[in-house]
């Protein structure tokens, strides 16, 4: 389990708390985490005038670059909250956007129905990039096998790496992200390192993967810089230029978009929702909610209380666990005694395994400040 | 009449499922499992599994996926593809599959079909026929995945098939196949007068008033479909879906 | 423990994997030390009735399953072959059923244009309940299920009728007899439908 030595402390003004090995607190017993995000919220949630000045710009930025081609930008779905209501606000904004959705072969039924009613309801038209499915979950087990934390990093990493493809291929230039600042601020380092090193992903398919690469999409360095900085494709999070209450967008797209709600965040994936509500708190001792319902106490959308009163609640229906974890062992070609193992092997970190982590960070850094960030 | 029948089919390549057009282009689809677990809890009436490289690469159905994905269902799952003998068929119903769909072999040996129906029961054995027109327009069965044009009229071979007590036929037009224009409404017509056996529409569903129109007009018992059901928009994208409980009752009834 | 009776005919595995997804852990076994063990009973069946009674017979389960259900009085599910195995007789055989209902078991008459209403009766079919019971409690609205059958139960007691269905005329698809229940069409194929018979059987008797 990752615990440290410390003796437990949350924070009092969020809820993160010393799950997260690197938190430090004030002499009020508040952590860096929700310092850290009223410190940036000013720069990355909305901020009334300012904010709708600045959509506007960045909406006439896209229809002047759609001029050469067939659409102004691209929305990824998944069926989840933030990526509807982003499909929402892009067909209110005007924007002819090509809508697409990355299968990595654990859709929920619901997820696909949400998407479907959205890609109905809007009009937009629709791509897929489904993932080989045997090289995918192949990797999945891998990174399973090498018990690091962040299991999501084979979709994450493939995802960008297909959207960025994908932009190319149809000239469009700006991505609709549906990452917003208000919901997501809060993300401790120490629970899951980034997706974008190759240089990982492909240590760790070494060292456990039997499946070799053949349609796997990996992006790289070098190829992100060739489309983000020769190509010019922007990836831009719009939820941080519009007022963002999750419950408020919630609602609306419940009765725009015919939008169904599936318990949890990102439950529309099988995997994800098991891993967030399963894996990780059982092998890792992490518990994701923390973050999140930190973040939306920081953005005011909850009070402590709720949110410890929310902690309270199981993150899983006990029978809906049961199912899930059977299922996935079956998809994943495990037995359940080979699952059984991995769980409870020790604990490893990214840094365990050959990572770019010193580059990637110098890389990023001057490659930020070349662009003005 | 019994409630008339939407069935998803779904085509399994190795061990991806794929989408041809034409009997052609194979297009990647995804995971079967995942596939089957959203038709499932969509509650579709029926699925149907079709293997369409195990007959012309010689290989044996693949019993630890249909397994998996027997597991899956809460509906009749059908079988189809490399089946050669009635003994590989008790072990395909062992899994959890309720009906076999036989095609290039039911063509080669009438006997096998014969043999089947009277061990297993004719309500578990069905037979697809895979159907092409030539040059003159004349439909000829195909087997082998579309490849061995055997010449023989539908017809015909459909009314032997009935004979035998099968207990349904599958009639697949590869002309219309992944079209999305509509079924072969003529051919249909021309079988389910014939036969006595219900007969399921297959190839070339686009919309559901499509299907009503082979259900009115071509006398089909169950309609199939797969690009309708696992693709959406010009991108020819994958996106299962499946027609709401009242979608479907609105047409049918 | 509820016992699925393995004789080696029916959907043994499909009714496991829905039991198992309503939470009810069954055992499947065709051994009668096992069956006389059973605090429920579910008989399955597909195919010809005289292979099922003869089957029963081989594998000796007949007094243990008479016992079981008319001395001990444990509640049992009949499905498809099985619903009609607890009949007198049947058309389609020569042996004898259980007796357990006093019904019969008959052949669809196809004598009108056939081509309406195929043998066998295949397909999924709505189903109207007949009396108040149990096993229907809560049922979702408009039941439908699975049906694959060529003979169907006459029930010569109407008050043992549970459920009908209508094709090519009404007929018997389920009967309730005290702790004796049968159904013609399958559950275990039968979404939510057969879910909630399942739960309603093993939670309800």
């Amino acid at each position: 389990m990752m615990t440290d030595l410390r003796p437990y402390q949350i924070c009092t003004r969020c809820i993160m708390d010393t799950t997260d090995t690197e938190i430090s607190f004030d002499e009020n017993g508040q952590c860096n985490h929700c310092a850290s995000y009223f410190k940036l919220a000013p720069l990355y949630v909305y901020q009334g005038e300012s904010s709708d000045k600045a959509l506007q710009e960045l909406v006439a930025k896209m229809k002047e670059a759609g001029k050469n081609s067939e659409y102004d930008c691209m929305v990824g779905v998944s069926g989840g909250v933030d990526s509807s209501y982003v499909a929402y606000i892009t067909k209110k904004l005007g924007l002819r956007a090509l809508t697409l959705h990355f299968d990595n072969g654990w859709n929920s039924q619901l997820a696909v129905k949400n998407i479907e009613n959205i890609v109905k309801k809007s009009g937009f038209d629709y791509q897929t990039w489904v993932v080989d499915w045997e090289e995918f979950r192949d990797l999945q087990v891998s990174f399973f096998k090498a018990s690091v934390a962040n299991l999501e990093i084979p979709t994450d990493q493939a995802f960008l790496a297909a959207i960025y493809n994908l932009c190319n291929k149809y000239n469009i230039k700006y991505i609709l992200s549906g990452s917003n600042f208000a919901t997501e601020g809060i993300l401790p380092k120490s629970w899951g390192y980034n997706a974008k090193d190759t240089k990982h992903i492909k240590a760790i398919h070494d060292q456990f993967g039997k499946v070799p690469f053949k349609t796997y999409p990996l992006l790289g360095f070098n190829r992100e810089f060739y489309y983000t900085y020769v190509k010019g494709i922007k990836m831009v999070r719009l939820l941080n230029y519009v007022p963002y209450v999750k419950s408020d967008a919630m609602k609306v797209i419940q009765d725009e978009l015919g939008w169904v709600y599936y318990g949890g965040k990102h439950y529309e994936s099988v995997f994800t929702r098991f891993f967030q509500a399963y894996i990780l708190p059982v092998k890792f001792g992490i518990d994701k909610r923390k973050a999140h319902l930190s973040t939306l106490i920081c953005s005011g959308q909850i009070t402590r209380e709720e949110a410890l009163e929310e902690m309270q609640k199981d993150p899983y229906p006990e029978e809906l666990l049961t199912q899930d974890k059977d299922y996935v062992i079956k998809k994943l070609g495990l037995t359940p005694e080979e699952f059984e193992t991995i769980m409870k092997a020790p604990v490893k970190s990214y840094k365990d395994y050959p990572n770019d982590e010193k580059r990637l960070k110098f890389i990023y850094s001057v490659y930020n400040k070349l662009r003005g960030r | 009449m019994a409630i008339t029948r939407v069935i998803p089919v779904l085509l399994l390549k190795n061990s991806g499922l794929v989408k041809t057009l034409k009997f052609k282009d194979p297009k990647y689809v995804g995971d079967p499992l995942n596939a089957v677990k959203i038709f499932n809890e969509k509650e579709v009436d029926e699925l149907i599994l079709l293997d369409i490289t195990a007959t012309t690469e010689n290989k044996k159905p693949q019993l630890e996926l249909l397994k998996e994905i027997a597991g899956e269902c809460f509906m009749p799952l059908t079988y189809g593809g490399g089946i050669k003998s009635s003994d590989e068929i008790k072990d395909i119903l062992k899994v959890g599959v309720e009906k076999i769909c036989l095609n290039s072999v039911a063509v080669e040996n009438a006997d096998m079909v014969k043999q089947s129906v009277r061990r297993y029961g004719s309500s578990t054995i069905c037979v697809s026929i895979d159907v092409k027109k030539n040059f003159f327009g004349k439909q000829e069965i195909h087997t082998h995945s579309g490849k061995t044009n055997t010449k023989i009229d539908p017809l015909t071979f459909a009314l032997q098939m009935d004979k035998l007590g099968v207990g349904e036929l599958i009639i697949n037009s590869i002309d219309r196949d992944g079209m999305m224009q509509g079924y072969d409404v003529e051919l249909m017509k021309k079988i389910t007068n014939a036969v006595n056996m219900p007969v399921i529409a297959c190839g070339g569903a686009g919309t559901v008033a499509q299907m009503k129109e082979v259900i009115q007009q071509g006398g089909a018992s169950a309609v199939a479909a797969g690009s309708m059901f696992v693709f959406h928009g010009k991108h020819r994208a994958v996106l299962i879906s499946y027609p709401s409980q009242e979608e479907m009752e609105s047409i049918f009834e | 423990m509820v016992i699925i009776i393995d004789y080696g005919l029916g959907n043994l595995g499909s009714i496991k994997n829905m039991l198992n997804k309503i939470g009810v852990n069954a055992e499947i076994s065709g051994d009668p030390v096992v069956i006389s063990s059973a605090t429920k009973l579910i008989l399955p069946g597909v195919g010809a009735f005289d292979n099922g009674m003869q089957n029963l017979t081989d594998l000796k389960l007949i007094e243990v399953l008479n016992k079981k259900v008319l001395e001990d009085k444990v509640p049992v599910l009949g499905i498809c072959l099985g619903m009609q195995l607890m009949t007198r007789g049947s058309e389609e055989g020569n042996l004898l059923g259980l007796g357990w209902v006093d019904a019969v078991t008959i052949k669809f008459n196809s004598t009108d244009s056939e081509r309406k209403f195929p043998i066998p009766h295949m397909g999924w079919e709505y189903v109207k309940a007949e009396k108040e019971s149990l096993l229907l409690k809560e049922m979702y609205d408009k039941p439908r299920f699975y049906f694959v059958h060529s003979y169907y139960v006459k029930a010569l007691r109407g008050d043992d009728v549970l459920i009908s269905t209508d094709y090519n005329g009404e007929f018997v698809s389920g009967f309730e007899k005290n702790n004796i229940l049968g159904v013609q069409f399958h559950p275990e194929k039968s979404h939510k439908f057969g879910m909630k018979l399942f739960k309603n059987f093993i939670e309800n008797y």
